[in-house]
């Protein structure tokens, strides 16, 4: 059986680990952005690693579960990874809602961070 | 009113573009694309403009109207930039559908290409 490319195993090591990290303990995420990293967060922007970490442990639930039904990886030709991941997520007592997040990983130092984040709930979509 | 950021108006401009070609003849989208560039749709891969357009072209519906719900726009640090839209789209007579769909912009030459382009149905989220 053939091996995956190299940015796949990047980009689903990468995915794996920040979900893990976000539904365990999300302050464990400052790791993996810079000041350089930008964050849009349903549609607001965040600069650099302390608005983005700021942001994120202050996200208004206590408990949250990521389970991701899909995730598509690709080299870029600056030799970054990109990496789409569809799925579910249920924070608190709230209902299962799907979401979008797209990640733009790049080697710094020989660690890969991410510079880009995009996260947004499926709340417009439905399916057939 | 501040002007939006530079990216955000190359980011929505190649965004409005890029869906009124596809809904209206998307043979013509080859020219955002370059032999570098990479789609990934619904998880199959696809590299180099005529890959890309090979299957963008053979898509097994006549008519497709794509309406856009939301987009993000983000400039990397190798002055590219990445944008998500979030959408709904029908195809011919089929039910609408949820999509959503990711992009790296990269400037060649004076021109905004496409480099990297990811498509999934929605189909597993719901509202």
């Amino acid at each position: 059986m053939a091996s995956k490319p190299v940015w796949e195993q990047i980009g689903a090591g990468f995915v794996q680990h920040y979900y893990q990290q976000f539904d365990s303990d999300r302050t464990k995420l400052a790791d993996l952005y810079t000041d350089a990293s930008c964050l849009t967060w349903e549609g607001v922007g965040f600069q650099g690693h302390k608005a983005i970490m700021e942001k994120i442990t202050s996200l208004p639930f206590q408990s949250i579960q990521h389970s991701i039904t899909a995730q598509d990886h690709q080299p870029t030709p600056d030799s970054c990874v990109m990496s789409m991941v569809m799925g579910q997520l249920k924070a608190d007592t709230d209902q299962v809602m799907g979401f979008q997040q797209t990640f733009l990983l790049k080697n710094v130092d020989n660690k890969w961070i991410c510079t880009n984040d995009m996260f947004r709930l499926a709340l417009h979509n439905f399916g057939a | 009113m501040g002007e939006k950021p530079i990216w955000e108006q190359i980011g929505s401009s190649f965004v409005q573009h890029y869906y009124q070609l596809f809904d209206t003849d998307r043979t013509q989208l080859g020219a955002i694309y370059i032999d570098a560039s990479c789609l990934t749709w619904e998880g199959q891969q696809f590299q180099g403009k005529a890959a890309i357009v090979e299957k963008l072209s053979t898509l097994p519906f006549l008519k497709i109207a794509h309406s856009i719900t939301a987009q993000d726009h983000q400039p990397t640090p190798d002055s590219c930039i990445m944008s998500m839209v979030v959408g709904q789209l029908k195809a011919d007579e089929d039910p609408i559908m949820g999509f959503h769909q990711s992009f790296i912009l990269k400037n060649i030459n004076d021109a905004w290409v496409c480099t990297n382009d990811m498509f999934r149905l929605a189909l597993h989220n719901f509202g």
